[in-house]
């Protein structure tokens, strides 16, 4: 018990600091980023040589990383996580009002994904066949090869929610996956040698693939939920849904020093994080 | 001929058409990509314009052969250099474990959530404005190459890790085979299904990026073509009603990527 | 049968003034912002999505009618200024009360000038209004009469306090008391923002019923200009304003009643190229960017009619100047409009130095004519305009580098680094008055972007034009503030600092279901009357989605 919380907390710890070290990497690359501290005010014409000086000055605000970090790091203890320079908002706020709906989209887009890859990649596997393995060719080929942004306005147009576009971008990557692991596994010798002794194809499945491949399931499971909130980001872009993908890229575009980087640090925590529990999921069912 | 073998053949000869056709573009096409007939812009397919024009009045059927010198070259080898970056380390991480394998993860996992968005701007702020754009594309999906391989490394690790304490790798092991030796020999020729799977979905995705990095000032630049650029507009439909040759690159996008498919090895066939 | 005829004339009566009720009144106006509002506190608005709500919230002391531009009475019922046009005062309309009923009196518009003109608020609005050293005196000698003056004259002042939306000095509510038509009841950072009528708006219409007509107004913050023009198709959005003209066709091939076409607008598309003596460019490009030649021979290589044509559908004129015929009062309707002549661009070329051999165009010292032209990424058009003038200059054998990039790091070239040779982008013209373009025009300004910031005028003509600039601003009437800035766009077309291209047209998207729009070029350009815009009884009865 006591190894356990042990490994649970060293493990935990090492979520928090990849967490911060993501979050200054992040806050770097911005901040050495072309066009940080530059604003479109700067352009307008009506503004005084006064106003642009505050413009700029409040621009410069952030221009120390370190110390800024180290700002962050004492807001963040007393759950402040700044303010949003271009929104001009609390991220908390933000943050908390957008990420609900991000989670929503990418879990249920996650899930029908894997669902249909599943589905798609058993049939193909159980029931070889040229016409259902060509079939597979054609759909995924199609899908992979169609753009984010005309999945996302394929979305808009059917009146789809963004999960559905998040599933359209997972699902030809999934499959892929899925079909080669599974094709590699069916063609062990001990699944063959189950097979020549007339064992049922569920067991055959439940008993001798799945093992086999739980492990690289679970890494996959991790490494598509990172995906998916890879598609998140222009996704809701496009869509104008008003989630963390549409902040970020907005963020972005912005040079959002402080928002960019608390969601570096939540995009970091959800990629790590995703990925250690499947990795503990994929050792419990060893 | 076994019917799958049949196809194999079509998807290469397909993609070797295509691939000729773009390589000797200027025998097969009397435009240059650049020209721009303004007395017709978004004409549709004619005997003058095959493919049509696109709505500055240039050629599609020119423009979409130039286009495939870059798409089909250009990403195809980012995809290889990402793979093989992925398989190179994600095999590494999962034949050692300890340490080197927590820390290899931890690296891919940052970069799949650090906004890398920034190391391309600062990659544009960083070249000169001037530089020919083909040295700006091909710096590009170098850097997308570079940039793509922690997506696949998990996956490519895992199975690694499956294969560690496999029979034919501690044979090895004992008689006495150094770790590179493993890795490159033993461990890598196992790992062939989730490396193609990784440098075929790669492909189309580097095609697109490409399209989305124009925006940045990467990527293929005017008048230059390349798939990437030609399917920017699709998304609106109205466009694609109105003038439906416009989604013949996507057309042609959708073949390739089936073609591609098709030609790399059954499984059945590596074991 | 008298109580049935009774009963029945009753019943019409009832009828009639229910149907006038529902033609008149009700229902909700659904279009988009796009973007997030930063602010609805008035005087600090510096973004679109922010003005669009002032505009319909904020009560001003003087409105410009956006169809006559002219200046009209709103919360002043009149108002005279000084000979020097350094004060102004103002009769206030009496017995007017914020939308959460606490009074307005002239101490309420002291407190807003106050706020204006603080510093430390640093508000764009006020900048406007900072014309020299000194602070502004506000008087309020009565309830309803306010004497604002400032420490120098201002040109147009009383068209600027069309900006100025007035604050409550005593409301509990702050900047959410309003005194315009509508005011913010509900706020969804990311989603929306609805307006409700105010219940107090001091207006009423020639029948005397009390303005606006609709209850609400909701304002989805979409920024997807696709995704807008589908909602629309769908019923979804009653309007949108600006449209490109690409999605303005589709809407008129499909819907021509919806689609309408307002004319030409205030805003131009310009290149200009890099004079900045300190750029990183090596010397021989900057002494072609600093010959006039060179920049007359450029823009009269461009075809502006294929811009128009091609990349505008046909829905914009070719621009020679700064100021757009739409524009009424200070275009400057001598100008000549050069025509597309590459001939004559080659012959003045030639007269700088300049030789075309072999398809190729060299200077004097035989360097290669070449320059990168930069312009902002995700703007299709303006994409599509600099593959075309690409096109036209290589005719001159001139090659065209085009590279777009995003819209921070285009301006850390342009204001910072100055690392560019050439840049296309699009003036916004909000104000009709050129005053409100002083940075642009002055040579120690910041937005004279061919060479800002200047110490001293580099060209005895923008010496002259910083002359003629101060000049204008301090120039007793109309008539001669007019005179001096026709000598300005004179100069500009002379010397092409900026080479104007073309001005759009103000495209619009209106529903059949929207009664009493009348599209105009001055912002907001679809819905400048939504205090007099009603829904169709259909539409108001219950068509809210």
């Amino acid at each position: 018990m006591k190894g356990l919380i042990y490994r649970a907390a060293r493990r935990i710890l090492a979520l928090v600091l990849l967490c911060l070290l993501g979050g200054l990497l992040g806050a770097t690359l911005v901040r050495f980023a072309p066009g940080y501290g530059v604003d479109e005010r700067e352009l307008d014409p009506r503004l005084s040589q006064q106003t642009l000086e505050s413009i700029r000055a409040s621009s410069r605000a952030n221009s120390s990383l370190l110390a800024y970090y180290r700002q962050f790091l004492r807001g963040v203890v007393h759950g402040d996580l700044g303010n949003s320079q271009w929104l001009q908002q609390p991220i908390a706020s933000l943050v908390r009002e957008r990420f609900p709906v991000t989670l929503r989209s990418v879990l249920f887009g996650t899930f029908l994904a894997w669902m249909a890859a599943l589905v798609a990649s058993l049939i193909v596997s159980l029931f070889p066949n040229f016409a259902i393995e060509v079939s597979g060719t054609l759909l995924t080929g199609v899908f992979i090869a169609l753009p984010v942004a005309v999945v996302a306005m394929l979305a808009v147009y059917t009146g789809a929610p963004v999960s559905i576009a998040i599933a359209a971008v997972l699902f030809p990557k999934l499959f892929r996956y899925l079909r080669n692991m599974l094709a590699h596994a069916y063609a062990q010798p001990h699944v063959l040698a189950a097979q020549a002794r007339g064992i049922a194809r569920g067991r055959i499945l439940s008993h001798h693939v799945f093992p086999n491949v739980s492990l690289a399931l679970f890494a996959l499971l991790g490494v598509s939920l990172s995906m998916a909130f890879g598609a998140a980001i222009p996704i809701e872009a496009l869509c104008d849904s008003p989630g963390i993908g549409q902040l970020a890229w907005q963020a972005a575009l912005n040079r959002d020093l402080p928002l960019i980087m608390n969601l570096t640090l939540l995009t970091t925590l959800i990629s790590v994080g995703a990925n250690w529990l499947a990795n503990v999921g994929g050792r419990r069912v060893l | 001929m076994n019917p799958s073998r049949w196809l194999r053949l079509c998807g290469a000869a397909f993609l070797c058409a295509v691939f000729l056709a773009g390589l000797f573009a200027g025998s097969v096409t009397q435009y240059s990509y650049a020209r721009q007939f303004r007395e017709s812009p978004s004409a549709a397919p004619s005997s003058v314009h095959v493919f049509g024009t696109d709505n500055l009045g240039r050629d599609l059927f020119t423009r979409v052969l130039y286009g495939t010198r870059i798409s089909l070259l250009l990403a195809p080898a980012a995809a290889l250099l990402s793979t093989v970056i992925a398989a190179v380390f994600g095999s590494f991480a999962g034949f050692t474990g300890g340490w080197m394998e927590k820390l290899i993860l931890a690296a891919a996992d940052l970069s799949m959530a650090l906004p890398l968005l920034f190391v391309l701007l600062a990659l544009r702020a960083w070249l000169p404005l001037d530089i020919p754009p083909l040295v700006s594309v091909i710096a590009t999906f170098v850097l997308l190459g570079l940039l793509g391989w922690p997506a696949s490394l998990r996956v490519v690790w895992a199975a690694a890790r499956n294969l560690r304490n496999s029979d034919f790798l501690l044979l090895a092991k004992a008689a006495g085979c150094t770790r590179s030796r493993i890795i490159l020999r033993h461990m890598v020729p196992n790992l062939r299904p989730v490396l193609l799977a990784q440098f075929w979905i790669s492909i189309p995705l580097y095609i697109l990026t490409e399209a989305t990095l124009s925006m940045l000032g990467l990527g293929v630049m005017e008048p230059l073509p390349s798939w990437g650029n030609l399917l920017r507009g699709l998304e609106d439909f109205s466009i694609v009603r109105a003038n439906p040759w416009r989604a013949l690159p996507l057309v042609l996008l959708v073949l390739s990527m089936i073609s591609f498919q098709l030609i790399l090895p059954a499984q059945e066939e590596i074991t | 049968m008298i109580a049935r005829s009774l009963w029945g004339g009753l019943l019409t009566v009832l009828a009639a003034g229910s149907l006038a009720a529902q033609a008149q009144s009700g229902g909700e106006l659904h279009f988009c912002l796009h973007g997030e509002p930063k602010t609805f506190n008035p005087i600090l608005v510096d973004d679109e999505a922010s003005e669009n709500i002032r505009y319909l919230t904020g009560g001003v002391l003087i409105r410009l009618n956006r169809q006559t531009q002219s200046l009209e009475p709103a919360l002043a019922s009149s108002w005279e200024i000084s000979r020097d046009r350094r004060t102004i005062t103002f009769h206030l309309r009496k017995g007017l009360r914020f939308s959460d009923g606490t009074p307005f009196t002239s101490e309420d518009v002291a407190y807003t000038i106050k706020l204006l003109m603080d510093p430390q608020t640093h508000s764009p609005t006020g900048d406007a209004f900072r014309s020299g050293e000194g602070t502004v005196d506000v008087k309020t000698p009565a309830s309803d009469l306010v004497a604002i003056t400032f420490p120098a004259a201002i040109a147009g002042l009383d068209g600027l306090f069309d900006q100025v939306a007035v604050m409550s000095a005593h409301s509990p509510k702050k900047e959410m008391a309003v005194l315009g038509p509508f005011f913010v009841a509900e706020y969804k950072a990311g989603s929306y923002v609805l307006l409700r009528r105010n219940p107090n708006y001091w207006k009423h219409d020639a029948q005397g019923n009390p303005l606006p007509y609709l209850d609400s107004i909701r304002l989805d913050i979409q920024r997807n200009r696709d995704i807008e023009l589908v909602r629309f198709r769908k019923g979804e959005l009653q309007l949108i304003g600006r449209l490109d003209a690409e999605q303005f066709e589709r809407l008129r091939h499909d819907d021509p009643s919806a689609a309408r076409n307002a004319g030409t607008g205030l805003d131009a598309e310009e290149l200009w190229f890099n004079q900045v003596p300190s750029a990183p460019l090596p010397e021989y490009k900057k002494a072609w960017f600093r010959t006039t030649e060179f920049r007359k021979a450029i823009s009269s290589a461009i075809n502006r009619d294929d811009l128009c044509r091609i990349v505008y559908n046909g829905y914009a004129k070719p621009a020679y100047g700064p100021v757009s015929p739409a524009n009424h009062f200070w275009f400057n309707s001598a100008l000549e409009s050069p025509k597309y002549d590459p001939k004559s661009a080659l012959a003045l070329l030639a007269r700088a130095g300049f030789k075309f051999e072999k398809e190729i165009l060299k200077d004097s010292k035989g360097n290669r004519v070449e320059f990168n032209l930069v312009t902002n990424s995700g703007n299709a058009s303006r994409e599509k305009m600099a593959a075309m003038i690409q096109q036209d200059l290589s005719q001159l054998g001139i090659k065209v580098n085009v590279v777009t990039l995003d819209f921070p790091s285009l301006i850390e070239r342009m204001t910072r680094t100055f690392d560019y040779d050439a840049c296309l982008l699009g003036l916004v013209n909000t104000d009709l008055d050129p005053d409100s373009q002083m940075t642009v025009w002055l040579s120690s300004g910041e937005n004279h972007q061919w060479n800002p910031n200047q110490k001293t005028p580099a060209t005895a003509w923008e010496a002259e034009i910083d002359t003629l600039m101060r000049e204008q601003a301090g120039a007793p009437t109309d008539k001669e503030r007019k005179a001096k800035f026709d000598r300005v766009q004179q100069l500009v077309a002379e010397q092409a600092p900026f080479i104007y291209l073309i001005n759009k047209d103000v495209l619009i998207a209106v529903s059949p279901s929207v009664i009493g729009t009348a599209p105009v070029v001055l912002n907001p350009q679809a819905f400048w009357n939504a205090e007099i815009l009603r829904l169709s009884p259909g539409t108001a009865l219950g068509a809210q989605k």
